[in-house]
C-alpha cells in the first residue's frame, strides 16, 4: 500500500516526537472562525483527563486560504487554572500540515492515520473543525473507551434537532443497522475515537482514490470496523452544533458520496451482511441528558416540488429501478396534497433496497443512479418532517426505530434479490 | 475453305485459351468462397459462444444496448446480433477476396475501392456507437441535474440536448462516409442555425406569453427557495 509522503518539516517533527499515546486529528478547510475553539477544547480535554499521556494534535488541512493553519499553531490555553487545572500538564505537540491526494475529508483523515502509525499511537481521535459545541469531555469520551476499556472504535452519539441528519436517520443508520446488526446510531457522525491498531488496518485498504477520500470516509470507517469484527461502542457527546453550513453544498453530490460509499461497502462485505438477521445494541458511554437545540427552518413545499418534478421527468429511470408495482405506489404519492403527503416507511425501505440492488447489478452509471434518488429522498424527508412536527425527541426516535424495524423486516427481500 | 474454318475456329480457340487461363481463377474463387463461408460460420459460432460465456447479453441489458436494438425493431439476442454482423462482414470480405482471385481488371478496381472505403465505414460505425452512448449519458445527466435543481422543463432541456447531439453525430458520420459532404455540411449548418433562430423567435416573439409564464414561474420558485432552509442532511 502506497503511503503519504510527509513534508520535510513534518518528517522532522515526527522524528523529534518519536512516539505518542494519543493522536487527535482535525481535518480542515477554511475554518479559521471555529478551529481555535476546537483546538482549545482538545487541549483542555487532554490536560484535564490525560495529563500524563504524550499527545499530538494533527491538523490536516485542504489548502485553506484563511488563517486556519496559523490559528492552529498559535492557539493554546493561557490559563489552565480557569478550567480548574492545577496539576502538571505534559506539553502538547502540534503538527499542522496540508494533506495530499483528492481534496476531501477522507484524504485529510489518511494523513492523520499515517501520523498515528508513524508515532505508534495507542489511540487516535478525529473531530470536525467547524464544531461549536465541542467540550473537553468529548476527548475523554472518545479516548477512554479505547484506551481503558479495550474497544477499538468509539462512534459519537449526539442529540440533534429532529429535522437534522436526515441522510443518517432515513438511509445510513437503518441500512447499516439492518445489514451488519449493530445499532450504531450515528455511523457518519464525523467525530470518532479508534485504536492505533485500527488506524493501521485502515491504511492497508486501497480506497484513497474513491469517494471514501471525500464524504464517504465516515461510513467507511464505521462499516470497516464493524464488518471486520473490531470492538465497537458509542459515546454520548451532547449536542452537535456546527458552524453555519456552506449554502452552495450540493445535496445530490453529498447523497452520491455517502450512499455510494455505503453501497460500495455492501459489495465488499456481502458475505458478512447476508447471514445477519435483526440487530443488537452497542454499549453506550457517557451520561445522556436533554439539550436545548437551535431552531431549524425547513421548506417542505420546495422538497415536495422537487419530488413531483422527479415523478414527472424520471419516471422511466424510477420504473427500471423500482419495478412497476412500487413505482405505482410512488406515483400515487405524487397526487396527494402537500398537507396529506406521507411516504410510508415500508415503501421507503423497498426504494433503498431496490437502489442497492440496481447499484449491485450495475444497470446504470453509479452517479446517475444515486443522484436520481434525490427527489425520492426529499419526498421522504418532507413526509418525515410533517409527521414529526408536533413530536418530542423521544417520539421522533420512536419513528426512526419503526423505520429501522422495517429495514430489518424487509432484509430477506434484499438478500434474495442480491445475485 | 480452310481460311473460313480458321476464321471460325480461331476465336473459339482464343475463347478456349482464355477460359483455360480463367478456369483456375474461377476454381480459386469458388474454393475461397466455400472455405470462407465455412470459416465464417465456424468463427460466428465461436464468437457467439464466447459472448455467451462472458454474459454479453446481460451486459448489453445493463448498458442499454438491448433497448437500442429493440428500438430498431431488432429482436434477436445482442450476442446473436453481433454474431450475425460479424458473419456478414466476413462474408463480404470473403466475397471481395474471391472476386479479386478472378484477376479481372474491372473487378480488381472495384475490390480495391471497397477496401480503401472500409476504414471510413469502421470509423463511421464507431462514431455512431460512441455518439449514441455519449448523447444518452449527457442527456440523462442533464435531466437528473435539472430535476434535482427543481427546474420545470428538465425533460425538454434533456431531449433538446439529445436531439442536438444526435444531429451533430449523424453529420459527423455522413461526413466520415463522404456522402455528399458539401450537402451534409450545408444541411447541418442550416438545421443547427435554424434551431437556434427558431428558439430565439419562439422565445422572443411567438412565445412571449409562454416565456413570461416561465419567467414568472421560475421567479415564484426562486422566492420559494429563498424561504430559509437550515436543515442539515448529513
Amino acid at each position: 500500500m502506497k503511503t503519504v509522503a510527509f513534508r520535510k518539516d513534518v518528517q522532522e517533527q515526527l522524528e523529534r516526537i518519536q512516539q505518542a499515546d494519543i493522536v487527535v486529528g482535525i481535518p480542515s478547510f477554511n475554518n479559521a472562525r471555529t478551529i481555535g475553539h476546537v483546538v482549545r477544547a482538545i487541549q483542555a480535554g487532554i490536560a484535564k483527563y490525560f495529563p500524563d499521556r504524550k499527545c499530538v494534535l494533527v491538523n490536516s488541512d485542504g489548502g485553506s486560504v484563511d488563517d486556519t493553519l496559523e490559528i492552529v499553531r498559535r492557539t493554546s490555553i493561557e490559563d489552565y487554572a480557569s478550567i480548574h487545572l492545577h496539576h502538571r500538564v505534559e506539553p502538547m505537540f502540534k503538527i499542522a500540515t496540508p494533506y495530499s491526494g483528492i481534496p476531501g475529508k477522507g484524504s485529510a483523515f489518511r494523513t492523520i492515520f499515517e501520523v498515528a502509525e508513524a508515532l505508534d499511537a495507542k489511540v487516535c481521535v478525529v473531530v470536525d473543525s467547524d464544531l461549536r459545541s465541542i467540550t473537553p469531555e468529548w476527548i475523554e469520551l472518545l479516548v477512554k473507551p479505547v484506551l481503558e476499556d479495550g474497544y477499538d472504535y468509539a462512534a459519537p452519539l449526539y442529540h440533534r434537532h429532529k429535522y437534522d441528519g436526515t441522510i443518517t436517520n432515513s438511509i445510513v443508520y437503518p441500512l447499516t443497522r439492518a445489514l451488519y446488526g449493530k445499532r450504531v446510531r450515528q455511523p457518519i457522525g464525523g467525530d470518532f475515537g479508534f485504536s492505533g491498531k485500527l488506524a493501521k488496518f485502515y491504511l492497508t485498504k486501497d480506497v484513497w482514490q474513491t469517494d471514501v477520500a471525500r464524504f464517504g470516509i465516515d461510513i467507511w470507517m464505521t462499516t470497516t470496523a464493524i464488518a471486520n469484527r473490531y470492538k465497537v461502542t458509542q459515546s454520548f457527546l451532547g449536542a452537535k452544533i456546527h458552524d453555519a453550513k456552506d449554502p452552495s453544498a450540493d445535496l445530490s453530490a453529498m447523497l452520491y458520496q455517502v450512499v455510494g460509499a455505503t453501497f460500495e461497502l455492501m459489495e465488499t462485505y456481502d458475505d458478512i451482511w447476508k447471514p445477519v438477521r435483526g440487530s443488537e445494541p452497542v454499549t453506550t458511554f457517557g451520561f445522556e441528558y436533554t439539550v436545548g437545540l437551535e431552531q431549524v427552518n425547513v421548506n417542505t413545499g420546495r422538497m415536495l416540488n422537487i419530488f413531483r418534478e422527479g415523478l414527472k421527468n424520471l419516471s422511466k429511470i424510477w420504473t427500471d429501478i423500482l419495478g412497476a408495482g412500487d413505482f405505482g405506489e410512488v406515483e400515487r404519492l405524487g397526487a396527494l396534497q402537500d398537507r396529506n403527503f406521507r411516504f410510508p416507511p415500508g415503501l421507503w425501505t423497498r426504494v433503498i433496497y431496490d437502489y442497492a440492488i440496481t447499484f449491485h447489478k450495475k444497470k446504470l452509471p453509479k452517479e446517475h443512479l444515486i443522484k436520481s434518488l434525490t427527489p425520492l429522498y426529499l419526498g421522504r424527508t418532507a413526509s418525515f418532517i410533517m409527521e414529526v412536527e408536533q413530536m418530542g425527541q423521544e417520539e421522533v426516535e420512536g419513528e426512526i426505530e419503526k423505520l429501522c424495524t422495517e429495514f430489518e423486516y424487509n432484509k430477506e427481500y434484499l438478500v434474495t434479490s442480491w445475485k | 475453305m480452310t481460311d473460313f474454318l480458321n476464321l471460325i475456329l480461331e476465336p473459339l480457340q482464343e475463347v478456349f485459351a482464355k477460359f483455360r487461363t480463367f478456369m483456375p481463377n474461377l476454381l480459386a474463387m469458388l474454393v475461397i468462397l466455400s472455405m470462407g463461408i465455412l470459416a465464417a460460420r465456424v468463427l460466428r459460432a465461436v464468437l457467439v459462444r464466447f459472448l455467451m460465456a462472458i454474459k454479453f447479453d446481460s451486459w448489453s441489458d445493463r448498458m442499454g444496448v438491448t433497448t437500442l436494438l429493440r428500438k430498431g425493431d431488432l429482436w434477436a439476442k445482442p450476442s446473436l446480433a453481433l454474431g450475425a454482423i460479424f458473419f456478414w462482414s466476413l462474408i463480404i470480405l470473403v466475397l471481395m477476396t474471391g472476386l479479386s482471385a478472378l484477376k479481372v481488371h474491372a473487378i480488381d478496381q472495384l475490390v480495391e475501392q471497397f477496401f480503401l472505403y472500409l476504414p471510413r465505414v469502421f470509423s463511421a460505425v464507431l462514431i455512431l456507437i460512441i455518439g449514441y452512448v455519449f448523447a444518452g449519458f449527457v442527456s440523462r445527466a442533464v435531466l437528473i441535474a435539472a430535476v434535482n435543481s427543481g427546474y420545470h422543463y428538465a425533460k425538454l432541456l434533456a431531449e433538446a440536448l439529445r436531439l442536438l447531439l444526435t444531429i451533430l453525430i449523424l453529420a459527423m458520420v455522413l461526413e466520415q462516409l463522404q456522402v455528399a459532404p458539401g450537402i451534409v455540411l450545408a444541411a447541418f449548418s442550416i438545421v443547427f442555425g435554424g434551431i437556434v433562430i427558431a428558439l430565439a423567435i419562439s422565445f422572443g416573439v411567438a412565445g412571449i406569453d409562454a416565456a413570461k409564464r416561465m419567467i414568472e414561474r421560475e421567479t415564484a420558485e426562486k422566492h420559494a427557495k429563498d424561504t430559509k432552509d437550515d436543515i442539515e442532511h448529513l
